[in-house]
């Protein structure tokens, strides 16, 4: 039994694509148009479970855990933090008297122009591999990258934390406000309230 | 009419949709996390490319693509980290969270 020439897997397979594709790309409008950054950020966190969906059509079930936890539970849950931080009347809506507008949609525009196509042309003419076969299990997929992680990319994996740990300080490092030397110019000792140095604002005005 | 079954080209299309929809948030948004919420769009696309690579290519067993994804997430995360501090310094600094409006180094 087919439908539009497709068996009855790859129905499924065509109806879970499209269904994870319109979430993302849909969501990623959002993430572009929203007025206000908060719900920016919101809409980043469905366009990152729509990623988490391609992965896991994709048969990477690790990377769709972690996809669900680390970049939406962790990632996008900073983000929305640090905007209720820090949002004060601060939002203008993306189109009124952009004048990046030209430019983003300029070279926005000519990516998906030109990569698109060529994509699209490269399928008609050469042909890229369409199925694959059936995926790994999830003991197959765990299997297969923790054992990547300890043997051939042991030396990424070490790296990695390091780095993470320097992120880490160095954001300590930047995002504290008291340090010492720049506390009477940044924030009011005593009140905890982090005003502005009036000259500092001045100078943000005049240029 | 038949439809192509869903293939590496479907997922390469949705990427750079995706990609080029995070380019243009970099290029417009005025507020400094928004343009940080288009980068955050374009790792994805990049981790989609990774990924699909992987299953679709001759090296499906090894899941090494989806080894590079795990790295690139974890430099996501702690670009979001030190790239939210620095916002909040700029706040704290410049009393803004434009970037246009943090150009004194620009020239």
């Amino acid at each position: 039994m087919t439908w539009l020439g497709l068996s009855p897997e790859q129905l499924l397979e065509y109806v879970g694509f499209l269904l994870v594709a319109g979430v993302s790309l849909v969501s990623a409008l959002g993430v572009l148009f929203a007025p206000r950054v908060l719900h920016a950020a919101v809409w980043l966190l469905f366009a990152l479970l729509g990623v988490a969906g391609v992965f896991a059509l994709l048969g990477a079930h690790v990377l769709f855990a972690v996809q669900v936890l680390v970049y939406a539970g962790a990632i996008a849950v900073m983000i929305i933090f640090a905007v209720v931080l820090l949002e004060r009347g601060t939002d203008r809506g993306i189109l009124a008297g952009n004048r990046h507008l030209f430019a983003g949609v300029v070279a926005a525009g000519a990516f998906a122009v030109v990569v698109v196509p060529s994509l699209v042309a490269t399928v008609v003419t050469v042909g890229l591999p369409a199925s694959a076969g059936p995926g790994p299990t999830v003991q197959e997929n765990v299997w297969v990258i923790g054992r990547l992680f300890l043997t051939r990319h042991i030396l990424a994996f070490e790296l990695i934390s390091v780095v993470l740990l320097v992120s880490m300080i160095g954001a300590i490092v930047l995002a504290r406000a008291d340090r010492r030397g720049e506390a009477e110019e940044t924030v009011a000792p005593g009140t905890g309230d982090p005003e502005p140095a009036p000259e500092a604002a001045e100078e943000a005005k005049a240029s | 009419m038949s439809l192509p079954p869903v293939g590496l080209a479907h997922y390469l299309i949705l990427a750079a949709l995706l990609f080029a929809m995070g380019l243009f948030a970099v290029i417009t948004r005025r507020h400094a996390i928004g343009v940080l919420l288009g980068i955050e769009l374009m790792l994805n696309a990049a981790n989609i490319n990774l990924v699909a690579f992987n299953r679709y290519g001759p090296l499906a067993e090894s899941a090494d693509g989806q080894v590079f994804a795990l790295m690139v997430i974890a430099l996501a995360a702690c670009e979001a980290a030190v790239g939210l501090a620095l916002i909040i310094r700029l706040y704290q600094t410049l009393a803004t969270v434009e970037p246009d409006d943090a150009a004194s180094m620009k020239w």
